[in-house]
């Protein structure tokens, strides 16, 4: 129950500050990109444009989302309320995560790709673990300006292998690195078995660790602006 | 000569409020980074790519429009500090009493967006004959270089304009950054459906590089005044 009404209050936070709105624009600027493009390179595209935006929306915008609701006392609130950091965590990564998969099977419908269910699955882990990172980083950011540049190392990370591996650039066998088993699964194509495990090891340990920041963060209870 | 010193002034004080953020460094770091990533990471995913695909070449044609995404990527980066940094003092509702003192409105967003815009171009110029992929001469590249800046001042204002706090200004930083891939547009999509997008300034800044003429450029800077005057005229009345 707790967990559904902090779920509700992130999508309706979400709506208020335009993410849908800005989600809206972006897919349909992504779906006419993708028309405009060769019919071979649709999904090589929608695999990229999937991976770098929706489903990591969490790393771009949780500093703002986390820096407001800080400058608004939204969070001194939640450390008095009977409500547990895990709640906090899990509804962030939901409510980010609705937004991603909606706009993943829209821009994979419009690819013309096929193979939804592994697209929705990468793209929900890759979110998962893009935003646990936001979530740590933002616990522990005094400004935007600082976010900004803490994220950089997660993004280079995150991305630069991921595309290389899209691309073929890298071996097959680096399949096994977790954000290029997601970016398999986000491209439609099979996955390796141990790289989903290793994924998903570390979503459970970065949610562990998000939990504790959030839980830090709590009790410190320093004032910021945004 | 008193507002001259005032924008000085101000100016100092917003690379002092962006230095504690490790910003300024990073700012400045970043083009030097970012050029010399393109210089030399590129040509080296091309030669793997040829191999790979066994093709002549496959990023080759599209080194100038690489150029134009260098060249907007210092401008936008210098307007989005600022940007944020205007944002922060609207928050703290430090603009409207600076607006009342010998700098006035206008001379904060001088100090604000048009300097670091002005010293973002000089750098873009300085980088891009080094760090360019393709062949241009001066003349295109300076115009790169302009067009780059216009492109970073439209972002920074529309992010001010249009947004009242900073998650506001994240998302309009993401919405308005996709002004800069109007560039693409000549390079896949046929003419005459290409004009559609013809409002954005980094559009003719593709054209002037996919047809090497560098007239287009006449355009790309009427369309970004059109866009600077009417954000202008709508900041006033924010």
């Amino acid at each position: 129950m707790r967990l559904r009404n902090l779920l509700i209050w992130d999508m309706r936070f979400q709506s208020r500050y335009g993410f849908y709105l800005l989600y809206t624009f972006l897919t349909l600027f992504y779906i006419v990109v993708l028309t405009a493009m060769p019919s071979s390179w649709r999904g090589y595209a929608a695999a990229v444009l999937i991976f770098s935006d929706p489903a990591a929306m969490g790393l771009f915008f949780m500093g703002a989302i986390v820096l407001l609701e800080k400058s608004q006392r939204i969070t001194s609130f939640m450390a008095v309320a009977p409500l547990k950091a895990k709640e906090y965590v899990l509804s962030k990564v939901l409510s980010l995560n609705a937004i991603a998969l909606v706009v993943a099977m829209i821009l994979t419908l419009s690819a013309g790709g096929r193979n939804i269910v592994a697209v929705l699955v990468g793209t929900f882990m890759a979110g998962t673990l893009f935003t646990l990172c936001g979530v740590i980083v933002a616990t522990k950011i005094t400004s935007l300006n600082q976010f900004i540049l803490a994220t950089v190392p997660v993004e280079i990370v995150g991305f630069v292998p991921a595309i290389l591996h899209l691309c073929g650039i890298t071996p097959k066998s680096w399949g096994i690195y977790p954000a290029n088993a997601c970016m398999d699964l986000v491209a439609g194509r099979e996955a390796s078995m141990i790289g989903l495990v290793l994924c998903a090891l570390i979503i459970a340990a970065l949610f562990r660790a998000s939990v504790g920041c959030v839980q830090k963060m709590w009790q410190e209870q320093g004032g910021v602006k945004i | 000569m008193s507002r001259i010193r005032s924008i000085s002034i101000s100016f100092i004080h917003m690379l002092k409020f962006v230095k504690k953020d490790m910003m300024l460094l990073a700012a400045g770091v970043s083009p030097v980074m970012i050029g010399a990533a393109i210089r030399f990471g590129i040509p080296f995913i091309e030669n793997l790519l040829v191999k790979y695909t066994g093709l002549p070449y496959v990023m080759e044609p599209y080194y100038g429009l690489i150029d134009i995404l260098f060249a907007a990527i210092t401008p936008v980066i210098f307007c989005f500090v600022a940007a944020m940094v205007i944002l922060e003092e609207h928050d703290d509702h430090i603009d409207r009493y600076l607006f009342v003192t010998d700098l006035g409105r206008r001379g904060y967003y001088i100090s604000r967006i048009i300097v670091p815009a002005v010293i973002a171009f000089v750098i873009t110029a300085a980088l891009l004959p080094i760090f360019g992929l393709s062949d241009q001469v001066v003349a295109v590249e300076v115009s790169l270089a302009i067009a780059g800046t216009l492109q970073g001042i439209i972002i920074a204002l529309l992010v001010v304009t249009l947004s009242s706090n900073k998650l506001e200004g994240m998302a309009l930083t993401k919405l308005s950054s996709l002004l800069m891939l109007g560039a693409v547009v000549p390079y896949i999509m046929p003419k005459p459906y290409s004009y559609i997008l013809s409002f954005m300034p980094s559009f003719w800044t593709g054209m002037m590089i996919n047809e090497n003429n560098i007239v287009y450029m006449a355009a790309c800077v009427a369309v970004s005044m059109v866009w600077i005057a009417l954000l202008g005229i709508a900041s006033k009345n924010k």
